[in-house]
């Protein structure tokens, strides 16, 4: 009892005695005892249950949206990684667990720190969604104007935004893209460690593919020694995350301050995921210039070479650019006969092949990626001709050109052509078609591109069509890559854990190499077979024990 | 006595304000506005200010508001616990109707005495690791010291008013305001601690479990490192620290005759 700070009010009755003095103003008892009434209505009676809900019957909740809420508030006592698979909904646990502290009354300050291109998306999402008076920070504005705040922490780090952020007392702190974060010695963690928060949330989608070090930098910013200290951990579990799995204990601590949700436990596997895979080849003629491209040995490195074929893969457009450039800079005159027939082709047949599936499809709203710009403009002109009304989207765009972009998409045109910039951070449960023009070589990318779609909020089955033209570069991707590890099929959040577990940082630099060190397409083959084949016998370990991993 | 009946609610605030209702069924209520009241909710200040500067009235505004999931397609804005235009009215009521100071009506040709009772209506927040509160409403007899629990559902029976009815006089305090206000702060304070206190252990232990881990993580002594670790020492006991907290939410002087108790 004598730990219990007791905190009295002494105002109020100082300003009954001077109002009944002065013979000042007083309430009815009609509207005295609507405000007795008020209170009872919104005080909280007990310390568990969320009474947000009550709050936001215009909000369909998913279980396990609500169980992390409640978890993350009841037991993780408001300090956790909120780590579900990407399109689970992370923001709406989010806006859950704020909500529900601003009505409990701990939390009126807040600072919400999320990458550029969502702060306007965060800003709609809790005012409308969550009635939640959240501003996203503007230039003149003073971080001590409005309670709750919105800002990228690009911008927040900087002078003399910073160390206005660090004079404030902030009793809630929440990061998207928390992965970010996994590097101590960078100066966003540092920031990020140094705000003065009570409650913190740390969003990610990608925890696990981190080292172990990464994810003890991530619970160092929630709970400081929760995993021991910095040397401790370093000498117990090294760098090595396969110690997660055997270290039962470590687990059960990670556990304590995380949640994770796997798609394949959720409401959300009530969607499907239709894909196809779509083999074309090309027309005489692009095969041609192809065959062409493949043989020619100087004057680009290897490394390029790879790039050009994928690009003459994609579009006419992308190919042309990227060798006119080179014939400009370094005036090669070898190069000058493939480009005046790539000046010649036709048509390119995967574009022809867009039209037709497109018309196949119907009135539905269809979404496309491609990994080039040039190829962007020429699906956008192409589309045209054949009077399918379309709007691209680029990660390039500001925030409001992007909204504006989403909202053209959702009520006028029938198509989004989309480049890979635009894969993170736009909502579109609203389209269920999804063509991939071209496919990127990492596999998370394309989870990225689907997760836009397949999502909290979709309630339809979602089709994903991808494109490959035959005896190309492609193909050997998609056999060889996708389709041998099947991961259209499979989630590909554990792919995270394996390409970590092998020792792989970037898939993609790793495919390049295989490439350009090879040959011949033969020897490439080959080599990503047997990338393939190691990735896929890790996926057949056991993958249960990893949804143990931040899971009750 | 909850808000349970979200019309009824409506429609006691918007009459108490002099508003007229316009329509009340089915869960769709229309007002229309007193200039007074357009400025309190309806956030137009140049609209106002405007219109007083060209010297004319100005034209409050109606408002409807539907309380029936089912008409929300009509016009109007969807009213419910969580909705902004809800909150507002509900934080208007908290700020403004604080205070009072009321008369039992009482029909009458003979000389009555009224007697004067502080009411006192007082939220008490448990706040550990989680928060709870408690509304206790609590009147005090300023004559004779005798104290009454739930006082708020006593007086819904009793007619009142802002003055005195005829042939009625008030009978002056013997306990001052402030020192009757004294007594039933240390009636709270006995019920508090004859209360145990779960939570608050709860809390203090996951206080000195947390500060504990601080320790152990910073090895180094560094300014910079201590400097941080207080920072974080402070956060982790601002989160834990049990502490119950008294607010008054509103309260006054009534006066009532003796035959109440």
């Amino acid at each position: 009892m004598k730990s219990i700070q007791l905190k009295k009010d002494s105002v109020f009755i100082e300003q009954l005695v001077t109002a009944i003095d002065n013979d000042g103003q007083f309430s009815s008892w009609d509207l005295f005892s609507m405000a007795y009434q008020a209170e009872l209505t919104t005080m909280t009676p007990a310390f568990n249950g969320l009474r947000s809900l009550e709050y936001l019957p215009h909000i369909e909740f998913l279980d396990h949206q609500v169980k992390c809420a409640e978890q993350v508030i009841e037991t993780m006592n408001g300090r956790a990684i909120l780590a579900d698979e990407v399109g689970l909904g992370k923001t709406i646990e989010a806006g859950l667990i704020l909500k529900e502290y601003m009505i409990r009354g701990l939390v009126k300050k807040a600072l919400i720190l999320v990458p550029a291109s969502l702060v306007n998306q965060w800003a709609n999402e809790l005012n409308e969604k969550f009635y939640i008076p959240a501003v996203a920070h503007r230039k003149n504005y003073s971080w001590e104007q409005a309670d709750i705040i919105i800002s990228s922490i690009d911008t927040a780090k900087r002078d003399p935004h910073r160390e206005n952020i660090l004079d404030q007392e902030y009793d809630f702190l929440l990061i998207d893209e928390a992965h970010k974060l996994k590097n101590h010695k960078t100066k966003n963690y540092e920031f990020v460690r140094s705000i003065t928060k009570k409650y913190c949330l740390l969003l990610t989608a990608t925890p696990v593919q981190n080292r172990l070090i990464e994810i003890f930098n991530l619970v160092s910013i929630l709970k400081p020694g929760h995993l021991g200290n910095y040397d401790s951990f370093l000498e117990q579990y090294g760098k090595d995350r396969k110690k997660i799995k055997q270290d039962q204990y470590l687990k059960q601590l990670i556990q304590k301050v995380m949640v994770r949700n796997t798609r394949q436990e959720t409401v959300l596997n009530n969607t499907k995921r239709r894909i196809e895979s779509i083999y074309i080849d090309f027309k005489p003629e692009e095969k041609e210039v192809y065959k062409q491209l493949e043989n020619i040995t100087r004057p680009f490195a290897a490394f390029s070479k790879i790039t050009y074929l994928r690009e003459l893969c994609s579009s006419r457009e992308a190919c042309y650019l990227s060798l006119k450039k080179i014939v400009n800079e370094k005036n090669e005159a070898i190069i000058e006969p493939v480009l005046n027939k790539i000046e010649q082709l036709p048509q390119h047949v995967k574009a022809d092949k867009v039209i037709d599936l497109i018309k196949k499809i119907g009135d539905e709203k269809v979404i496309i990626f491609t990994e080039y710009r040039a190829t962007q403009l020429y699906l956008q002109w192409y589309l045209q001709q054949h009077g399918i009304s379309s709007v691209p989207f680029r990660g390039g765009f500001k925030r409001g050109k992007k909204d504006w972009i989403k909202r053209l998409f959702k009520d006028h045109a029938q198509v989004l052509i989309a480049t890979e910039a635009g894969g993170e951070g736009i909502n579109l449960q609203f389209c269920n078609y999804m063509i991939n023009y071209d496919l990127p070589w990492n596999p998370m990318r394309l989870e990225q591109r689907i997760g836009r779609i397949h999502r909290y909020g979709q309630d339809k089955d979602v089709h994903i069509y991808n494109f490959a033209i035959r005896d190309t570069v492609e193909e050997h991707i998609m056999t060889l890559l996708y389709e041998k590890i099947n991961l259209f099929e499979q989630v590909i959040g554990q792919l995270d854990d394996i390409l970590a577990e092998l020792n792989i940082r970037d898939i993609e630099s790793e495919i390049q190499t295989i490439f350009n060190e090879s040959t011949s397409s033969g020897e490439a083959k080959i080599k990503l077979d047997n990338l393939s084949s190691i990735i896929k016998s890790t996926y057949n370990q056991p993958v249960s024990e990893e949804k143990h991993y931040g899971h009750y | 006595m909850a808000i349970t009946n979200l019309d009824e609610f409506l429609q006691s605030y918007f009459t108490a304000h002099g508003c007229k209702l316009l329509q009340n069924k089915e869960g769709v209520i229309t007002v229309q506005l007193t200039e007074e009241m357009d400025r309190v909710l309806m956030n137009r200040p140049f609209y106002w200010h405007y219109i007083k500067k060209i010297g004319q009235n100005g034209e409050p505004m109606q408002l409807s508001l539907i309380s029936n999931p089912e008409k929300r397609e009509e016009k109007g804005e969807w009213i419910h616990f969580g909705s902004p235009r809800l909150q507002q009215i509900i934080n208007q009521l908290k700020q403004k109707e604080k205070y009072t100071k009321l008369f039992q009506i009482v029909n009458t040709n003979l000389n009555t005495p009224l007697y004067p009772w502080l009411v006192i209506n007082i939220k008490i927040s448990y706040k550990g690791k989680q928060k709870k509160d408690e509304l206790i409403s609590i009147g005090l007899h300023l004559v004779n010291g005798a104290m009454k629990l739930e006082m708020m559902n006593l007086l819904e029976n009793i007619p009142l008013q802002p003055a005195i009815s005829d042939y009625c006089y008030t009978i002056s305090p013997i306990i001052k305001i402030k020192s009757g206000f004294k007594r039933i702060e240390n009636v709270l304070d006995n019920y508090i601690q004859n209360q145990t206190h779960p939570w608050a252990e709860e809390s203090s232990q996951a206080l000195d479990e947390e500060i504990q881990m601080l320790k152990h993580f910073y090895t180094g002594d560094t300014d910079t490192q201590m400097e941080q670790m207080e920072k974080e020492i402070n956060e982790i006991t601002e989160r834990y620290q049990p502490s119950i907290i008294y607010e008054v939410i509103n309260g006054g002087l009534f006066y009532l005759t003796q035959d109440i108790l």
